[in-house]
This record gives C-alpha cells, sequence and structure tokens, in this order.
C-alpha cells in the first residue's frame, strides 16, 4: 500500500524527517506516536502534499505511484485521505457542497458519473448517524463555529464518505471527551477492512483501546526510533519517551 | 480656477438649460451647482479620497442628457424598443419602477398603490402625463388620503420638487464639512443635468418591508450624452421600508451614468435599502449616496458592484441623531480592466449610535478594486460604538486592491474595532480543499465564492439574493460548477 523510504523533509528550512522508513500494508493499521516535535504532523502533512513541506531526499512509493509526484488533489484520488488535526473552517461553502463536490472528485478520477442526489443525501445522512451528527450541519459553512470535537467527527465523516484506501488521521483524538472518542473511533472502525490501511498518529495511548493498531511506531528526532505491537503503546503510557529518546541518542 | 472640464460642463450645461426641467431641479439650483463646480472643479486623482477612482474618462464624456421626447437614436426616445424581458427579473412582493436614460418609463414599470407610500417621479410633463393616463396614476402610485396621484401628480411633483431645495443633506451640511460636500461634488453634476427621478415618501409608522424596486436603464453612450438617475427618499417617524435600487445598462453598454441618491430617515425609522450595480462592461458609472438619520433611525445598506468599466461610489451617512444604527455592506468584484473604487464615510454627530461598515472585495485580471471607509466621530458623539472590517483579495498577479481605514475621532468615549485585511486565498483553506480532491482551479474559485458570500449572504431578499449570486458566478467564469450552490 505505502512504502516511505529514507524520507527527509525540511520546513522553512529546518530539517524535520530525517530518513524515516516505513511500511504499510494492506488492510494494517498503525500508530505513529512520540514526543512533542518529533515530525509526526510533518509525516502527515509531507504525504499530504502540504505546500511548504520540502522534500529534501527519500521516496514514497503509494499503490505503486510515485506519491511525491502527486499534486494533493491527486493524491486524494489515488485514495489518500488526511485527517487534519486543526481542520480549517470555511465560513461561505457549506458541508454538503464540500462532501459533494469531493465525492464527484473521486468519482470523476475513476471514471464514474457524477453521484445522483438523492442517493447522496441518503447515504450523507447515513454516515452522519453514525457520527451522532445533526442534520442542521449540513447547510452550515464547512467547520464554521463547531467545537473542537464537532470538527474532528466532520472529518471523519468526510473519511466515510470518500472511503479511502489510505487513511492518515493527525491527531483525531486531541480535543475529544470521551464520548466523542467513542464516536470518532467507532467511525474509524467501521472502515477498517482487509483492503484500507490507517495510519494514526497520536499522542496518546487511550485512542489505541478504541482503535487496536497492528503496529505502533514511536518517533524521535524524524525518524523512527523503535516499532513493536499495541503493547508497545502500554508500555510508553508506563514509562514515557525518555527511555526511548535516551536509546536514540 | 475652473478646470477645462467644468467649463465644457458649463457651456454644454448653458447649451441644455432651457430644455431640463426645472421641476426636478429648479434653475437656481442648477446655476449655483454648476457655479460650485466652476470654482471646485471636479475631483482629480490629487485628491486624497478620489485617488483610486478611474476620473479619465471624463474627458470624453458628453454631459448632457438625451433630449427629452426626441424620439431619435437612442435614449428615451428609443425606450418602445425596450421590453419588460429586456430588465432583470422582478422581484415578487417588490413594485417596480423604471427609468431609461433617467426618465421614467412606464411601460417598464408595475406600480402598486400601497397605503402610506407615495412614490412620484420628479419629472412632470408629457412623460409622466402620459404615464398618468397610461397606467391610471402609475408615476404616482399612493394610498387615498395620502399625496394626491395622476391628475394633482404634476402639483405634488412641483410641491415636493421646490421642498427638496431645502434637502435634509444639504441643510445638514455645517461649516467645517467642507470635505464631505467635496465629496459630493458628483451630485452637483447630477443637480445641474437631472431630467427626472423618483421620490419616495413613507408616512409615519407606514410598515412596508416587501415595498419599492428601482430599475435605472442606460442606454445611451457616453459620447452622445449621460444618464442621470436620481432618488429622493423620506422616510417619516416609525415607518419601515424595503427598497431595491439596480443599476444595469442595455445596449453597447459603453454609458455614462452619475447617480444620486438622497435618503432621510426620521426617529425611529427604519430602511433595508439594497443597491446593485450591473452596468455594462464599458460603463462609467458615479455614485452619490447621502443618508441622514434621526433618533433611533436604522439604515441597512448592501452595496453590490459588479459591473462598469469603471465605478465609483461616494456613500455619505449622518448619524445625526441619538442611538441612529447604520450598517453599511459593500461587495465589489473587479476582472479584466475593471475599477470598482467605493468610498464610504459614516460620522457620528449624536451621542450613543452605533455604525458597522463590511466590506469584501475582489479583485482579478488587471482589476483595481479599491475601498476607502472612514469613520467620523465628532466631538458630543459620546457612546459611539463603531466598527469597521474590511477584506480585500487579490485573485491575480496583475490585479490590484487597496483596503484603507480611516478613523477621526474627536471624542473620548468611544468604542471602535476596525480591521483591514488585503491579501491573497488562504493558503490553508485552499490545501484543505485539495486534499479532499477538490482541483486547484474549483478549490480557487470556491473560495473566492466564500470569500464575497459573507456579504452576499446578508442580502435578505431570497429571490435578489439568487440573482445577485447568479451574477457574481457568473463574473466569476464559474457559472457551471458554482451553480450548484445557488
Amino acid at each position: 500500500m505505502l512504502k516511505i523510504d529514507n524520507l527527509h523533509v525540511s520546513v522553512d528550512g529546518k530539517k524535520i524527517l530525517n530518513g524515516l522508513s516505513l511500511e504499510v500494508n494492506k488492510g494494517a493499521v498503525h500508530a505513529i506516536m512520540g514526543p512533542n516535535g518529533s515530525g509526526k504532523s510533518t509525516l502527515a502533512y509531507a504525504l499530504a502534499g502540504r505546500p511548504g513541506y520540502e522534500i529534501t531526499g527519500g521516496k514514497v512509493i503509494f499503490e505503486g505511484k510515485d506519491l511525491l509526484a502527486m499534486a494533493p488533489e491527486e493524491r486524494a484520488h489515488e485514495g489518500m485521505f488526511l485527517g487534519f488535526q486543526y481542520p480549517v473552517e470555511i465560513p461561505g461553502v457549506n458541508n454538503v457542497y464540500l462532501l459533494k463536490a469531493a465525492v464527484n472528485a473521486a468519482r470523476k478520477h475513476r471514471g464514474l458519473p457524477e453521484v445522483d442526489a438523492f442517493e447522496f443525501l441518503t447515504l450523507v445522512r447515513e454516515k452522519m448517524k453514525v457520527m451522532h451528527m445533526e442534520e442542521s450541519f449540513l447547510s452550515r459553512g464547512v467547520n464554521e463555529g463547531f467545537s473542537g470535537g464537532e470538527k474532528k467527527r466532520n472529518e471523519i465523516l468526510q473519511m466515510l464518505m470518500l472511503e479511502p484506501r489510505l487513511a492518515i488521521l493527525d491527531e483525531t483524538d486531541s480535543g475529544l471527551d470521551i464520548d466523542a472518542l467513542k464516536v470518532v473511533a467507532n467511525g474509524v472502525n467501521t472502515l477498517r477492512s482487509p483492503e484500507r490501511s490507517i495510519v494514526l498518529v497520536t499522542h496518546y495511548q487511550r485512542l489505541l483501546d478504541y482503535i487496536v493498531p497492528d503496529f505502533v511506531h514511536v518517533l524521535v528526532r524524524g525518524r523512527i526510533a523503535r516499532s513493536g505491537d499495541k503493547t508497545l503503546a502500554l508500555e510508553l503510557e508506563r514509562r514515557g519517551y525518555d527511555w526511548i529518546i535516551e536509546e536514540a541518542a | 480656477m475652473a478646470s477645462a472640464l467644468a467649463t465644457r460642463i458649463a457651456a454644454e450645461h448653458a447649451a441644455a438649460a432651457a430644455s431640463l426641467p426645472t421641476e426636478v431641479v429648479s434653475r437656481e439650483r442648477r446655476r449655483s451647482a454648476i457655479e460650485t463646480l466652476a470654482t471646485e472643479g471636479l475631483p482629480t486623482s490629487r485628491d486624497e479620497n478620489w485617488k483610486y477612482a478611474n476620473l479619465r474618462p471624463l474627458e470624453k464624456v458628453r454631459f448632457a442628457p438625451p433630449a427629452i421626447g426626441v424620439p431619435a437614436g437612442p435614449g428615451p426616445g428609443a425606450q418602445p424598443s425596450l421590453k419588460v424581458a429586456d430588465l432583470p427579473a422582478g422581484i415578487e412582493g417588490y413594485a417596480r419602477y423604471t427609468f431609461v436614460d433617467g426618465v421614467f418609463a412606464p411601460a417598464l414599470s408595475t406600480p402598486v398603490p400601497r397605503a402610506g407610500i407615495a412614490v412620484t417621479t420628479l419629472r412632470a410633463g408629457p412623460v409622466a402625463e402620459a404615464a398618468g393616463s397610461r397606467s391610471g396614476g402609475a408615476a404616482a402610485a399612493s394610498a387615498p388620503g395620502s399625496r394626491a396621484p395622476s391628475s394633482a401628480g404634476t402639483d405634488a411633483a412641483h410641491a415636493s420638487a421646490s421642498a427638496r431645495a431645502g434637502s435634509p443633506v444639504l441643510s445638514s451640511i455645517r461649516p467645517g464639512d467642507a470635505q464631505r460636500l467635496k465629496d459630493a461634488r458628483f451630485a452637483l453634476l447630477n443637480d445641474a443635468f437631472a431630467t427626472d427621478g423618483a421620490s419616495i415618501r413613507v408616512s409615519a409608522g407606514t410598515d412596508c418591508p416587501t415595498c419599492i424596486e428601482l430599475v435605472f436603464v442606460a442606454t445611451v453612450e457616453s459620447q452622445t450624452a449621460s444618464s442621470y438617475p436620481r432618488v429622493e427618499l423620506h422616510i417619516e417617524q416609525d415607518a419601515r421600508l424595503g427598497l431595491i435600487e439596480r443599476h444595469v445598462s442595455i445596449g453597447s453598454g459603453a454609458n455614462f451614468v452619475n447617480a444620486s441618491v438622497k435618503v432621510d430617515i426620521g426617529r425611529g425609522a427604519t430602511v433595508n435599502h439594497y443597491r446593485v450595480q450591473e452596468s455594462g462592461a464599458k460603463a462609467v458609472w458615479f455614485d452619490t449616496l447621502s443618508a441622514v438619520l434621526a433618533q433611533d433611525a436604522s439604515y441597512k445598506l448592501h452595496g453590490v458592484n459588479v459591473g462598469g468599466l469603471s465605478s465609483r461610489s461616494t456613500i455619505n451617512v449622518l448619524l445625526a441623531g441619538e442611538r441612529a444604527d447604520a450598517a453599511v455592506s459593500v461587495a465589489s468584484l473587479g476582472d479584466r480592466q475593471q475599477i470598482q473604487d467605493a468610498f464610504v464615510r459614516v460620522e457620528h454627530l449624536a451621542p450613543r449610535a452605533k455604525s458597522v461598515q463590511t466590506f469584501r472585495g475582489i479583485s482579478a485580471g488587471r482589476a483595481r478594486v479599491a475601498f476607502n471607509g472612514m469613520i467620523v466621530v465628532r466631538e458630543g458623539a459620546q457612546g459611539t460604538d463603531s466598527q469597521q472590517s474590511l477584506r480585500g483579495l487579490l485573485a491575480g498577479p496583475e490585479a490590484e486592491i487597496d483596503v484603507r481605514p480611516q478613523l477621526q475621532i474627536d471624542t473620548d468615549d468611544v468604542r471602535c474595532a476596525h480591521g483591514a485585511t488585503a491579501g491573497k486565498l488562504d493558503e490553508d483553506m485552499l490545501f484543505y480543499l485539495l486534499s479532499r480532491g477538490i482541483d486547484a482551479a474549483t478549490a480557487q474559485r470556491l473560495l473566492k465564492w466564500a470569500f464575497l458570500e459573507d456579504v452576499v449572504a446578508r442580502i435578505e431578499v431570497p429571490e435578489l439574493r439568487r440573482q445577485i449570486e447568479r451574477s457574481l458566478a457568473g463574473q466569476m467564469q464559474e457559472a457551471a460548477e458554482l451553480q450548484e450552490l445557488l
């Protein structure tokens, strides 16, 4: 699915990722953990193609194609989805329009006709139920005036509508209370399938109680310092990051 | 010293003076307007408040209006060839009054008599009288018991015309208000040449939130003649009025239009005023609006500037009474080589009044879009609450945007919050849309759209809002994709 090989990324001339390598297979759920400033969000943004994230070395192959050669929208068309840590507010563009435009962009790429308006709304309503969202949300501006929790639920709703092959969720758990966390985790779990891969970027082990990962990686100073299974997250919860930082030094 | 331009204007005025209707503007007032223009000259780009306006096209304009009732060439004489279908679609519930090249066109109007509302054309004479006989007092639609329609229309027009000589706006100009007067010089040009106009009087306590639509159509080419839309609005105590005013071109669109609008809002009265400028692609459009608000009066002005090659709107709002409340929202869209310049001065004269100025402008192509928002708080206007949110968006490497807030505060107890920005599309928003698979061109259009929606969404007349959105979408050349949003 995704093969990252020796990736180097700089932001504003500052090196953030320093030779990161990671392979994500079809159907697998990977958790990326690590202390503040270790490069977790940078990895997520670099994979999604955010301007200003300069690739200074390495390769990324996504479904057999050179990911880094693609524009952000092409990455989305190929089935990549980034769940933002801080979803952007866009007053004046309403949610339902964005959802429809996004779904149609993906369909166009696959050579499919535009989605039928009625079927689309039926599907959105169904997914909104999964995310415990109210109907009125559809006509509101994208993330406009949403609470932190609503924004995160909206990210997962978009993901449910787009059914990506690879979802990268950047701190989707931050700012959520325990009930909202369960709703979000449940949303993510409904998408788990042997065909789909998920990369969870998170600070805390708590999310992993609800979305159980196949692999856990610890990022230190822009590279993976240690990998393991879900027990590694529990160990981090107990011991903190210092011992890995020391080991990596 | 008279500039060459002012001299030419005076000469054109002298030649046309005999045929200009005195019931619209008295001969004395026309002469005095010409004299002031001769002394002051028209604004030039050296004037601080005029540096973004395009004044050069004035050199080639023929200022005299088309001869009234002469059925030759474009202009009022050509009116019969204009059809209702040529005009923007009507808005349900609004009585329409159409003026072609500044003269009332009864055949294109659908007046509705309403209790407490007197709409009269400023001009008496053949056209207005014909209007009366054709549509049963069309030009003067009013309720029984209020101002007299049809047969007495001429007298009523005369009476109100002379009463207007001491109109509230001019009489409220005090010594020391020289700058305001200087910025209103294009209204003097309208005084000098106006051929007709609409006078709307709303009597005390009348409630008409869905009421009147004025459509000003320009057909005559600027090298032949000019067009002078004129509106005088008088709202008495505790009344409420919803007014739509739109400016369009039919034909080549190479018009010179110079509008003058005076708004006088009485105690506790409310006016919702929508103004849409969608002149032709080659039109030169000047506009002066002056509003005076009495105690507890409320004025919501929504301006949308889409059309024209070169457009300048000068808006003066005087908060003359305590707790008066004014909200001025302007959306301007410039593309190709358009110039959209708006100047808004809100002046607090009385205590505890409130004002909000909102501007959203987009400049694309090689256009220049400017907004100069001024707040003046005079001595004695304590407890003033004034807000300003001015934002310009640069949507092309060769476009220009100028957003300028100005504050002049002569009293201590004032709350003024103002923000002004001019910049490019928000990178974070753009990336968010791209990351959802939306292509770059669509994402940019969508964000431009969203930027203007901020102001457009405040238009509370659904059909008008739809029409404006369609017009904006067309201007943004995104009709196909953005139609879905509408």
